[in-house]
């Protein structure tokens, strides 16, 4: 946290101190304590935390400063020049262990049944200084929670975390991290002095998003998850670095095994800097018992007369062969396609792709399950936009950041916290525009929600704002009015619905910003109008520079979304990939190319008669579930591969099963376009195979080894990996088309499809901890709203759209407003893709209560 | 009527000129602001802004040599130098009137029966460092000050001393008036300043030091209604008038609140530098020990300073004097205890209250106040042990400059003294299982 | 709202006094207890209601200090100081007392629900000790009989 260049000291950037005798020389705006550790100098802390602002409140790291005549605490003490440290004298042991002392007056000697015991710091640290005898004389202070009559504290204060708060000792990390990091107000301290207490907010449990990280932080057994509570001792886990399966940041994480039960225990943070400050969202911490639960698939199955059954891999195979031989020779491979899913690894996904492209000479391939009417070829606006070089770290020192079309919290739940420390630490000036209100407005200064459909016009009155104010020094500014619909700020602020001066305000920061990141999300990715949109991006980035002193981007969604992009699993890969592709295997097929929705759409016309999916689920992801179904249901053969049975499996003529992320090594490329390594933590469970061996295996059966050795294969990875994909920026102002927006008489309300905070994709469904903090779905609306229809909270609401219906219980929100309503499509009871009308930029929904 | 009936000094003050401060304290009719004007009073306000510059405001209290009456003592002119020239932020001034030091209860007095002085003190200083919003942070239990303060002010805006383009200078001045909620430590400048803004009044760490980052992370003073009070004064008839009061070295006028077992408990304005055994004896002040008894010892700031012996009473009450005979100023309360009373009692009643009103924030105050109740409560209550003085003598010492704020030395330093003067008793208390006095004041 | 109009207006105008309306909290908790006697959960999340701050910092803040009590007291909340310099001049007999007086001990409230009797810190009243504060009011340099006439005072008109 380190101020690199500091204006108001003359700009030197370093301080150089001694420490023990050893001379350091550190950033400017380092404390004693970082100072020390940049040296390999150990210094204990409890209250100090990297991340969080110092608050120097346990006074375990004091240290011995010369010419100060008191010990200091040094994790809140910047390090200045010249300054004289010591922190291994008497005094400096004496005043430590005199804290020590202090903690322990009152800490229960719990240590045989504490959790914490053999990783907490209070232990270890009593270890280290060898208190063994205490001086303390009296009944130790205990809290004993009401409605228990022993002296143990144990109370659930969350759907994961149970509070013990007598080994509390009030560091207040977990409060602190709570609000300061996570923006989240359902844990407190309360009374005060000795008595003082950490508990839930009156009336709410700790369920926020970023929970776990909590209990991870506790340097005591205070706080412990309810997941690795009395399971195991942590000297009995042994641990594998590796990368979350369910965020596009690819945060850093370690899993805690045993091997002889071939088990998962728990995921801890493995901090990435770089990547993750050290922090997991639930869904990173949690998601490892997608892996673990017993509704597994075990065996192959394979459907005879109509029922699915269980079979061995051989007859499995030997199914696939045939059946997919007779299709390529009476109608040809072409007629064979492919769906895999973008958080499967490198070398699955690649697999996957050059089994379809060799085998059957078939470029109807993609890695897109939930996103609708896409573009065909990558020559395209969006693409561009979304091929931009990005860097999550790059948050950090922006001082203008804007999030348009996305819900951080929801979506890109690490790059919120992001933008909330660039708030903290660097007073950035946030601004958040969106159809719909968004809690990362929490730390905006501005925050724009527009009409619903008017993504486009919203962009082009900040670039209009920009021309009328004269905000910026674009050479071929003059251009810009002639690409654009409507031509002044007045009419597009109307049209989005958001005040002019506003937006001049926004335009201004943006103009003004010495680095800007602008970055969009979902709400574009997925929208039908999505090349429209990016078309309005690239003339705002064109206008004010962004790219160049700053970035602007469209953050992918999976874990290996950028690895699909750039190994080229899709039906048109960028040119230059196509080239390095065309060399790799001396040549690539021209037949045509399909995506997602042009497969559907020609299975439904049984030009599409085979079929591929590998750990996708569109049936429950891609809009409109019923057209899908039909589609699939026309193919002659289905193969699925998957951790589960689903939606999607039930409807394949041979089902597999998959291994997880965590059952084989494997890459993955995350939304900066960096490569990072997941190692193996158990063997795969049951009869799985991770995906490059599955298509290996039918490769076999076809005779067409995809690849003579493993090396083989991660040297084409490798060699594809090395192509710059990203696409050149547009020469000029581009031409931003008026999207048509279809309005649905008797159907007001506007229907977002939402993953919850808990949960992302299908799979997190099958987290226990998941779905203790959500397991059903629900509607979100605005509380006036609400009232409107003359509905409460928890109430049975139907909604329908003009062609489907479901009926959710009602969730009324904080910050939502009247125009739209959100569900979140993570749980098969409530197949919210139904409503979806596949070519529509805005879901109509209309909505009554259920009679009880 | 006034409001608290306790003892004043005023009808010395109205025949001493130099005691300014409690010179209308007497009359009932100084709380309406057309008597506190008829008195001269918003003259120097009105001077201030009229016909001085914020520099030369703070050069003239720094010349006067005016110190904070707070507890610490620090030099206000400087303080108010410390304001950053240059800060595009607004600069705050908080007048600090959470009174809870036991033994203290003279800005009471000041904010009860002349109101306008410590509106008139806030504004000079205000616009010496440039704020335009001030705010006085009273303990929620002085309802009376409270509801007094709030009446006055509206009385100053009325009369335009408050409000927009005050005097036709163009300087705007709003005051707020914020009632605490029972918390002695945000009497502490940073504890108040996190109360202030909504938080729990737990202390913060410095640097950064409230002049730089104070109120809302802005620029802030923080001042005792006393000083403050004084400001006017000084104003007025100037620095040099203001250095002739008191001694060399501590200049000006003190309120003393005299309190514990002497005849005329009160609130006492003399000169820096006045006799303490004069404060106690003279039948003009304290008037002497209550049934003649003999005097024990003394706490002379405050229940945070250390104590005095009987025979180290002869000393005047200034900075330096009191530092010599190792103690402090501090607030200026000067609590006396006679022969029966027993010095561990006076302690737990102490340690209790620091226990109680630690804010839990650092683990030396938090855990060792509650630790060192608990060993003196077992003594007080007979069951002292061998090793305990010097078990309580070693918690002291990992207390003692330890902490985040002063707290933690508050509550030790009255125990050490009182085993370095009394260890004796101690003794006898742990061996005896008993006091070596009879503690047993019966209220009349 | 457990709050009337009266408190929520006194509130809403508070917010108005300071740069962050967070700072209006303790005032709020003030104008509260002054309307309720009490404060509580439902009290708290009113408040955060009114002032727009999550209702967890209303909590924290409200337990933070001592002088509202947190569940229900008796019409009058009498408050007898105990420190050094009222208990020098008897406040430990003063509290006897008035639980012999009242017939509770401290803690607790009189079965007619009239009284209540605790003991606070020093209430910066140490020159006119002993002394106590009932609800709003100081009474100071008490003697026996100051006592018996204020509590018979407060009977007759409750
Ligand atoms: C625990 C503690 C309690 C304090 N209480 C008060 C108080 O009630 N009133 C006060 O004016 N200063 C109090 N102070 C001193 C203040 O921190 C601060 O120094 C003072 O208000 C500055 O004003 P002055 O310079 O005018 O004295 C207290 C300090 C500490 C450490
Ligand atoms: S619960 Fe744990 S993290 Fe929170 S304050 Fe207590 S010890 Fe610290
Ligand atoms: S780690 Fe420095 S005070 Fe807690």
């Amino acid at each position: 946290m380190a101020d690199k260049q500091n204006p108001e000291t003359g700009g030197q950037a370093t301080v150089t101190l001694t420490i023990d005798g050893l001379t350091v020389t550190v950033p400017r705006g380092y404390t004693v304590l970082e100072a020390a550790r940049s040296i390999g100098i150990n210094i204990p802390t409890f209250c100090w935390h990297p991340k969080l602002k110092p608050v120097g409140a346990c006074r375990i790291c004091y240290v011995e400063i010369e010419k100060f005549p008191k010990l200091q605490v040094s994790c809140a003490t910047v390090a200045m020049d010249g300054m004289v440290v010591h922190t291994n004298t008497d005094q400096v042991k004496n005043g430590r262990r005199a804290v020590l002392e202090f903690i322990l007056l009152n800490h229960p000697l719990d240590c045989p049944t504490c959790d914490k015991g053999g990783e907490c710091d209070l232990q270890n640290l009593t270890f280290a200084h060898g208190l063994d005898d205490s001086r303390f004389a009296f009944q130790k202070y205990r809290f004993v929670d009401d409605d228990m009559t022993t002296t143990f504290d144990d109370k659930r204060i969350g759907p994961e975390i149970i509070l013990n708060r007598n080994r509390c000792i009030l560091c207040y990390k977990c409060v602190r991290a709570n609000k300061e990091a996570f923006g989240e107000y359902d844990l407190g301290a309360y009374e005060r002095g000795n008595i003082t207490e950490i508990n839930a907010a009156p009336g709410r449990q700790v369920a926020n998003p970023f929970s776990g990280n909590l209990v991870e932080i506790c340097p005591v057994g205070a706080l412990t998850n309810t997941d690795w509570r009395y399971k195991i001792r942590v000297w009995l886990t042994k641990t594998t670095p590796s990368i979350c399966n369910f965020s596009s940041s690819g945060t850093n994480i370690l899993f805690y095994k045993e091997d002889h039960k071939n088990k998962i225990y728990r995921v801890t943070s493995r901090r990435n800097d770089d990547i993750d400050d050290g922090w997991l969202a639930d869904i990173t911490r949690y998601s490892y018992q997608v892996i673990t639960s017993d509704e597994r698939l075990i065996k192959p199955l394979i459907k005879k007369e109509g029922k699915q059954v269980p079979a061995t891999w051989e007859e499995a195979l030997e199914v696939i062969k045939k059946r997919l031989n007779e299709i390529k020779d009476k109608k040809g491979g072409v007629c064979i396609g492919g769906l895999a899913s973008p958080s499967l690894d490198n070398a699955s996904l690649y697999s996957f792709a050059k089994f379809l492209r060799r085998t059957f000479n078939s470029n109807k391939l993609d890695y897109r399950q939930d996103y609708r009417m896409l573009p065909k070829d990558t020559a395209n606006n969006y693409s561009i936009l979304a091929s931009q070089p990005f860097k999550i770290a790059g948050i950090d020192d922006s001082d203008v950041i804007v999030t348009f079309a996305t819900d951080l919290l929801r979506e890109h739940q690490n790059e919120y916290l992001r933008v909330r420390k660039a708030f903290n630490f660097k007073k950035a000036r946030i601004f958040v525009a969106n159809p719909y209100a968004v809690k990362t407005a929490d730390v905006a200064e501005l925050e724009m929600v527009y009409k619903v459909g008017t993504d486009e016009i919203f962009i082009n009155a900040v670039c209009l704002a920009a021309l009328e104010e004269n905000l910026v020094a674009c050479p071929d500014r003059a251009d810009l009015k002639k690409k654009i619909k409507p031509s002044s700020l007045k009419d597009a602020a109307e049209q989005c619905g958001v005040a002019p001066e506003t937006i001049k305000i926004m335009a201004r920061a943006l103009a003004e910003g010495k680095k800007v990141t602008f970055i969009a999300g979902e709400l574009l990715t997925r929208c039908r109008d999505r090349e429209i949109i990016a078309s309005a991006l690239c003339n705002l980035n064109r206008l004010f520079g962004l790219n160049r002193k700053g970035q602007i981007a469209v953050l992918a969604r999976y874990a290996n979304s950028m690895g699909a992009v750039k190994l080229g699993i899709s039906p048109e890969p960028v040119p230059a990939l196509k080239k390095e592709l065309e060399k790799i295997w001396s040549g690539l097929p021209d037949t045509e190319a399909y995506n997602t929705d042009t497969m559907l759409v020609h299975m439904k016309k049984e030009e599409i008669n085979g079929f591929i999916i590998m750990g996708a689920n569109p049936v429950m992801l891609y809009p409109d579930r019923e057209f899908v179904k039909e589609s699939l249901e026309k193919l002659d053969f289905l193969v699925v591969c998957d951790l589960y049975e689903t939606e999607t499996t039930a409807l394949a003529d041979v089902v597999l099963p998959l291994a997880g992320w965590a059952e084989y090594a494997g890459d993955y490329i995350n939304l900066e376009g960096c490569r990072q390594h997941a190692e193996q933590a158990l063997k795969p469970r049951f009869e799985a195979y991770p995906g490059y061996e599955i298509l290996e295996m039918i490769a076999d059966k076809f005779e067409k080894k995809l690849f003579s050795s493993t090396e083989e294969r991660e040297s084409e990875i490798d060699r594809l990996l090395k192509v710059d994909t990203t696409l050149p920026w547009p020469d000029g102002f581009v031409e931003v088309k008026t999207a048509e927006i279809e309005i649905e008489k008797d159907y007001p309300l506007a229907l977002f499809l939402c993953d919850d905070p808990h949960h992302c994709g299908h799979l997190t469904e099958k987290a226990n901890s998941l779905v203790n903090f959500c397991g059903e779905a629900y509607i979100e609306m605005a509380e006036e709203q609400a009232r409107a229809y003359n509905l409460n909270e928890g109430d049975s609401v139907r909604l329908e759209s003009p062609i489907g219906k479901i009926i959710v219980p009602l969730k009324i929100s904080e910050h939502l407003d009247n125009q739209v309503v959100l569900v979140p499509r993570n749980f098969t009871s409530h197949p919210v893709t139904s409503l979806l009308m596949r070519k529509r930029r805005i879901d109509w929904v209309r909505i009554s209560k259920v009679a009880e | 009527m006034f409001y608290s009936p306790v003892i004043t000094n005023a009808a010395e003050a109205v025949k001493n000129e130099k005691l300014h401060l409690f010179r209308f304290v007497e009359d009932s009719e100084q709380v309406k602001i057309g008597t506190y004007e008829a008195h001269g009073g918003y003259q120097a306000w009105k001077k201030a802004l009229t016909s001085m510059q914020p520099a030369q405001i703070v050069e003239e209290v720094k010349k006067s040599g005016l110190r904070g009456r707070g507890g610490a003592g620090f030099p206000t002119g400087m303080k108010w130098s410390f304001i950053p020239k240059d800060s595009p932020k607004p600069r705050y001034l908080i007048c600090n009137a959470d009174e809870s030091e036991p033994g203290t209860c003279k800005d009471r007095v000041l904010m009860e029966r002349d109101p306008h002085a410590v509106i008139e003190g806030m504004a000079i200083a205000a616009y010496a460092i440039g704020c335009h919003r001030m705010f006085i942070y009273i303990r929620g239990e002085f309802n009376h000050s409270i509801i007094r303060l709030e009446t006055a002010v509206k009385e100053a805006y009325a009369h335009k001393h408050l409000g927009k383009n005050i005097y036709g200078t163009g300087y705007d001045l709003d005051m707020v008036v914020h009632s605490g909620g029972g918390a002695y430590i945000c009497g502490e400048e940073t504890a108040l300043l996190n109360s202030l803004e909504g938080e729990r009044g737990m202390s913060r760490i410095r640097p950064p030091f409230p002049a730089i980052e104070g109120l809302y992370a802005c620029p802030t003073i923080v001042n005792n209604v006393e000083t403050l009070a004084s400001v006017p004064h000084i104003i007025n008839r100037g620095a040099d008038w203001y250095r002739t009061l008191g001694t060399e070295k501590s200049s000006g006028t003190k309120i003393f609140s005299l309190s514990g077992h002497v005849k005329r408990p009160g609130n006492y304005e003399v000169e820096l530098g006045f006799n303490l055994k004069k404060l106690i004896y003279d039948p003009a002040y304290g008037g002497g020990i209550l049934g003649d008894k003999k005097i024990k010892g003394v706490i002379p700031g405050g229940s945070s300073t250390p104590f005095l012996k009987a025979d180290m009473l002869d000393v005047n009450l200034d900075y330096e004097s009191l530092a010599q005979a190792g103690s402090m100023l501090g607030s200026g309360a000067v609590i006396v205890f006679h022969e029966d009373t027993c010095i561990v009692w006076v302690i737990l009643k102490l340690i209790h209250f620091y226990r109680h009103e630690s804010c839990g924030k650092c683990t030396p105050c938090r855990e060792g106040t509650g630790w060192l109740e608990q060993i003196i409560g077992r003594i007080e209550a007979g069951g002292g042990k061998p090793g305990d003085i010097e078990l309580i003598e070693d918690v002291c010492g990992n207390i003692l400059g330890r902490t985040i704020c002063p707290l933690g030395d508050a509550a030790v330093m009255p125990i050490q003294s009182a085993i370095k003067h009394w260890r004796d008793e101690w003794q006898f208390h742990i061996d005896n299982k008993k006091c070596m006095v009879k503690t047993n004041f019966e209220f009349r | 709202m457990i709050l009337n109009d009266e408190a929520i207006a006194k509130i809403k105008e508070r917010v108005g006094l300071y740069p962050q309306s967070k700072s209006a909290i303790l005032p709020a908790l003030t104008i509260a207890y002054h309307q309720v006697g009490y404060l509580n959960d439902k009290v708290y999340k009113d408040i955060a209601d009114i002032i727009k701050v999550p209702c967890v910092e209303i909590a924290e803040a409200a337990t933070f200090y001592t002088m509202f009590p947190k569940e229900p007291v008796g019409k009058y909340l009498i408050q007898v100081c105990h420190n050094i310099s009222c208990a020098l001049l008897g406040a430990d007999s003063l509290i006897s007392y008035l639980e012999q007086k009242l017939e509770i001990k401290k803690g607790e409230t009189t079965r007619d629900n009239l009284f209540t009797l605790v003991t606070v810190e020093c209430l910066g009243s140490c020159a006119t000790a002993p002394m106590m504060q009932i609800n709003q009011d100081y009474y100071e340099n008490l003697t026996r009989e100051k006592v018996d006439k204020i509590i018979e005072e407060l009977r007759a008109k409750a």
